[in-house]
């Protein structure tokens, strides 16, 4: 009580007291300061809890009337107190949606990522659309016999066209090879499985040949196999039709035209309208096709290599070079990065 | 294979048929023609001129200067340093403007005073020969201002027909074979062409002895008085056209009637065999033989020759030997004209490295009937060049050959079901006709009859004849079908569920940046990684030396071009999935072993001092691992170290992943072996932490899996704790993980390891190990009382393992 400034409010407890601490919480300008005005008058030592200390030193009648007035000082404060605190959080998302200093165009950090092979993304992607029309995938061997990547396939030993495998041959006896093809699984899948089937193979394979930007001696392949009765060239071309849609997304014209492959008969080249140009471009060398899928109708010989009777089951395969698609898909000018191991050339897929 | 237009028209009327249309439908049709040129495009644009005067030049002894009509208003004036110029010669004139081989543009000039528009040119600067001591002398009939090209026939285009597509084709090795296509698809008539041997006398036929199978057919035709002279323009010009350079008219009919009928023939000069004759026999071991090119070749008993008497003469269907070369002084010819064994021809020239377009006939299967027509057409020819040829006796014909022609059944109805398409019986019939079959109709559909050029390789069944009638019907009129067939889902194929798994845990969560690298591992790494002496498949014909062997497994291919990333990255994580292969111990015919892999690299910039203990490349791998076998939902695995680490790997620093339930090895993760740094140029600037990990995709698929099963969330809270504890440095994180835990009797929901400290506080030999503890029950919320028992349970337990609690 020797306190004067208690002493004021103390003594004075009367209405201008609510009055003067709205305009003490008004002035605050953050929730410290109104915290301090908060301890000032209802805190445990404040105006209110002293005005309510002083009761019972007032006459009996004035009683009420000083409890009801310490309540509704109380209370007046509260509200102004957490109006006041409103005001301010309002205030602050003000000033946070005005935006100062930020600067649209500062570059964002990026997480740090993986990536898968391009290749890969292809093959991936073939493998689901091949899925989707009930093919299964195969895998095989990347060093083949003899027998699976040729003499299977209709190429008997001294046939010319092995010339143009460029075969790499394992010490030994030289009947052990890098598969110069995914062909040689076509034998396996004729072996194991049952017919009808359909299956696609893709995978590793190797040709000896020098090497240049559109050339390398190891390449990827995709096989696909699709044994059935009454297989005919029309089917054959309708189901390439629905390949290249699934790879470009939109139809291209074809062209089907003879191409020699041992292992089919009668055999395709099958060409597509580049689908990069309209009058001739790099790609297509000028000639408005490029050429995409061999194939053709199985030879009898093959399906009888595999246990499987010519007279009752038909059957067309076709192979689409995995690599060349990715280049041509992303515009890659030198085969060789494929395999190159680059982080630069890999982390940009 | 190099086809003149021109010399197509020998053989088929080409009226109306452009050269570019004739490629299309060849390409449709028959073989893909890989382009088309005009034959020496500046003959369009040299003219012939007339040289109405010629002077010497007024300050040049050796010059002349000549006034030449071009047909145009004035003549022109052009000085000329050949000495056979003169006035009344046709000439080839190249005007101001017109650009001669070799990018040479001709430009007014004045040469010593006296101005020259243009050049009078010779066969050389034309690029039709070699002669350059005159210009070249049109015959008179050619007309003043007409392209040179068409003034003397050389109006041609050369044809490139893609070789390896005609590989089982041996008749379309030759123009005539090419024309009969082009018969059947225009449906045009051949022209007649005489295959009548010319009148020969009544001498003794040679000797000609077959000594073995590998010759079904041999002719030997005898001509005297030919002489080596120089071939006329008609026959050099065509040749030239496909890239043949005219050496005599000998040589040039031989190479001819090859380029013409497909039928390699061979001449010798008689004088220089022997009186007994030719034998045909296998070669003998140890024998030699120097060939025309005058290399001398070893050959072996698979390699077919040509003798005199016991001599060899020739490497048969290959090359000829040189002592038996014609010159220009013989006058006694032998002409050969025979059929080899292909299989034979074709293994001697590889395995010499010697093929010849010879070979490249003989090794498709030539048709034994050819080696009489193509003998006439030498024959004949030869006549017509040289009127004073005399054959002195009959050929001698040799051989157990027999006509291949035969006849196949074809079912129209088949034709039709193969291809897709309604096609006629008339329009098939046709299509076969015009392609030389003979067509007669059978009880079972039709008799064809293939002939004998079509016989030896290429149309052996009936689905052949469906080709024959579809490609010339052509397959662009087949309308695409679909097949209509039950599709059930393919069976589940768990290796590529696994592998994708993989592959994208490790670019996804991993980070890592995947790669595929080649089969082939070079020595000089193999050699730095220790791993040289494995055993390794290996090729016979490597593209390089030092590349000849296939990895066994993926870890080395990372290694590989590790230098080369690192310079660029401080932090290079890279995986393959790929295929390693072992070979078979006892028999390396036998098939290799295959392996599934997945090969992991991690190399960065050595950790820093201040790192964590666990940031480094290895234990950041092991994480790496770790996750992703928990994401391949293996069953419960333990790391142990692996008894028997990788030669690449640090000897202690490497660790297996085991299956705990099966014991199968999962995955090994080592650091790279310290020694090797320096050698793979991780030194240096270049300096690395290098951890690589192989994954085994076979083990994984064999090996029990954990399922993927919820966990019910905790109902109480936790109390979350940190201890520390100092102890030996020989005590293993092990033991102190397993005594939480068994301090905590069951409420250990989590302990993790966050320090590890080694310095003076902790005394040396020491080391301390702090961890965040989370004790939770299932049953109550748990209280500062059940900490302190933990605390207590756990201060004894690592007690017992010589270390102590720490403070804070």
């Amino acid at each position: 009580m020797s306190d004067p400034e208690s002493g004021d409010a103390g003594n004075d407890s009367s209405a201008p007291t609510l009055a003067e601490a709205e305009a003490k919480i008004l002035a605050c300008e953050s929730s410290e300061a109104l915290k301090e005005v908060e301890r000032e008058y209802v805190g445990k030592q404040g105006v209110v809890a002293r005005l309510l200390a002083s009761i019972p030193d007032a006459p009996p009648e004035e009683r009420p009337e000083v409890g009801k007035q310490a309540n509704i000082l109380k209370k007046g404060v509260q509200q102004a107190i957490q109006a006041r605190q409103q005001g301010l959080a309002d205030a602050r998302v003000a000033t946070e949606r005005e935006g100062q200093g930020f600067d649209p165009s500062l570059p964002p950090p990026r997480p740090q990522r993986g990536s898968l092979h391009p290749l890969t993304q292809v093959t991936r992607e073939l493998e689901d659309l091949f899925q989707s029309m009930g093919y299964r995938i195969l895998d095989g061997p990347e060093i083949e016999t003899d027998y699976y990547n040729f003499e299977a396939l209709n190429i008997p030993a001294d046939h010319p066209a092995r010339d143009s495998h460029d075969t790499f041959f394992c010490e030994g006896d030289g009947h052990l090879v890098l598969r110069t093809h995914t062909s040689p699984v076509q034998i396996r899948a004729l072996e194991n499985l049952e017919p009808p089937l359909r299956v696609v193979i893709p995978g590793k394979v190797f040709r000896h040949e020098s090497t240049d930007a559109s050339h390398d001696h190891t390449f990827h392949q995709m096989e696909g196999l699709v044994v059935d009765r009454d297989i005919s060239v029309a089917h054959l071309i309708g189901a390439m039709k629905t390949l290249l849609r699934g790879i470009f997304d939109r139809d291209l014209e074809v062209r089907l035209r003879p191409g020699y492959f041992p292992f089919v008969e009668p055999g395709f080249e099958l060409d597509a309208r580049c689908p990069f140009c309209e009058e001739g471009c790099r790609v297509c060398k000028r000639t408005r096709w490029i050429e995409l899928l061999p194939c053709g109708l199985v030879h009898p010989n093959v399906l009888r290599a595999g246990g499987v009777d010519p007279e009752e089951w038909g059957a067309f395969a076709f192979g689409l070079g995995l690599s060349r698609l990715v280049m041509l898909r992303h515009a890659i000018d030198d085969v060789r990065h494929l395999l190159g191991g680059d982080i630069r050339f890999l982390e940009q897929f | 294979m190099y086809v003149s237009y021109r010399w197509l028209g020998r053989h088929i009327d080409l009226e109306g048929i452009s050269p570019e249309q004739l490629c299309e439908d060849l390409t449709l049709s028959t073989a893909e023609v890989e382009g088309i040129e005009k034959f020496a495009p500046h003959l369009s644009a040299v003219r012939v001129g007339k040289v109405e005067t010629r002077v010497p030049h007024p300050d040049a002894d050796k010059l002349s200067v000549c006034t030449v009509d071009i047909g145009e208003e004035e003549s022109l004036n052009i000085v000329c340093g050949a000495p056979n110029v003169d006035a009344g010669q046709k000439v080839a004139v190249a005007t101001v403007g017109t650009v001669l081989p070799g990018d040479f543009k001709i430009k007014k000039s004045k040469i010593r005073g006296v101005e020259s528009r243009g050049m009078i040119c010779s066969v050389r600067e034309l690029e039709l020969g070699e002669d350059h001591d005159g210009i070249w002398v049109l015959p008179e009939e050619a007309e003043i201002g007409q392209p040179v090209a068409d003034a003397v026939g050389l109006n041609d285009w050369v044809i490139e027909i893609d070789n390896k597509s005609l590989t089982h084709r041996p008749d379309l090795w030759g123009h005539r074979g090419i024309a009969a296509e082009i018969a059947a698809i225009y449906s045009r008539p051949l022209k007649p062409l005489s295959f009548d041997w010319p009148e020969w006398g009544d001498g003794a036929p040679y000797p000609i002895r077959i000594e073995t199978p590998a010759c079904s057919r041999y002719i030997g035709l005898q001509i005297d008085g030919a002489k080596a002279t120089e071939s006329p323009d008609w026959l050099k010009g065509l040749l030239l056209a496909v890239g043949q350079r005219s050496i005599d008219c000998l040589v040039d009919l031989s190479n001819f009637v090859m380029l013409d009928l497909g039928q390699p023939n061979h001449t010798f000069d008689r004088h220089a065999l022997d009186s007994d004759g030719i034998a045909i026999r296998m070669a003998r071991e140890g024998e030699q033989m120097t060939t025309l090119d005058g290399e001398e070749r070893d050959l072996q008993p698979s390699d077919l020759l040509i003798c005199s008497g016991d001599r060899p003469v020739a490497l048969a269907g290959i090359m000829g030997g040189e002592g038996s070369k014609v010159g220009d002084t013989t006058d006694a010819l032998l002409l050969e004209i025979a059929t080899f064994a292909p299989a034979v021809v074709r293994r001697t020239s590889s395995r010499l490295g010697l093929r010849t377009d010879a070979s490249a006939r003989f090794e498709k299967s030539l048709d034994p009937t050819l080696p009489q027509r193509a003998g006439a057409h030498f024959a004949r020819l030869l006549r017509e060049l040289q009127p004073d040829v005399r054959f002195p006796a009959p050929p001698t014909d040799v051989g157990e050959w027999t006509d291949p022609a035969h006849t196949l059944t074809l079912r129209p109805e088949q034709v039709r079901r193969e291809l897709g398409k309604a096609i006629p019986d008339e329009e098939i019939t046709s299509i076969l006709k015009r392609l030389g079959f003979g067509v007669e109709k059978s009880e079972a559909g039709y008799a064809v009859a293939v002939p004998s050029s079509r016989s030896t390789k290429d149309v052996h069944l009936d689905r052949d004849l469906v080709e024959e009638v579809g490609r010339i019907y052509r397959y662009g009129n087949i309308e695409e079908k679909f097949m209509r067939a039950d599709i059930t889902p393919p069976p589940k194929d768990p290796r590529r569920h696994l592998v994708r798994a993989l592959q994208d845990r490790l670019a996804g969560a991993g980070r890592f940046h995947e790669t595929l690298s080649y089969s082939f591992v070079h020595d000089a790494l193999l050699e730095k990684l220790g791993m040289l002496d494995l055993p390794h498949v290996r090729i016979v014909n490597p593209v390089a030396h030092g590349e000849e062997r296939i990895r066994r497994s993926v870890a080395p291919s990372l290694l590989a071009g590790l230098e080369t990333n690192r310079r660029l990255l401080d932090d290079v994580r890279l995986f393959e999935v790929g295929k390693g292969y072992l070979p078979d111990p006892e028999d390396p015919n036998r098939e290799p072993q295959e392996l599934h892999l997945a090969g992991l690299v991690w190399a960065s910039a050595p950790a820093g001092a201040g790192a964590r203990f666990d940031a480094h490349a290895f234990n950041r791998l092991q994480g790496v691992v770790t996750d992703l076998l928990d994401h391949l939902e293996a069953a419960e695995t333990h790391w142990r170290p692996a008894p028997a680490p990788p030669l690449w790997a640090h000897p202690a620093k490497a660790l297996e992943a085991v299956c705990t339930e099966s014991g199968d090895v999962l995955a090994v993760v080592a650091e790279l072996d310290p020694g090797l740094h320096a050698g793979l140029g991780l030194s240096g600037e270049q300096a690395s932490e290098v951890a690589v990990a192989e994954v085994s995709i076979d083990a994984l698929l064999k090996a029990p899996q954990r399922g993927s099963r919820y966990k019910t969330l905790a109902r109480y809270p936790g109390i979350k704790l940190d201890v520390a504890i100092a102890l030996p440095e020989t005590t293993a994180a092990a033991e102190v993980h397993s005594a939480i835990k068994k301090a905590g009797k069951g409420s250990v929901a989590d302990a993790e390891l966050f320090d590890l400290y080694r310095g003076d506080s902790v005394g040396a030999g020491r080391k301390s190990l702090a961890y965040h503890v989370t004790l939770q029950s299932e049953k109550k919320t748990l209280t500062e009382k059940d900490e302190q028992k933990f605390l207590k349970r756990f201060e004894a337990l690592v007690g017992e393992l010589g270390g102590e609690l720490r403070n804070g």
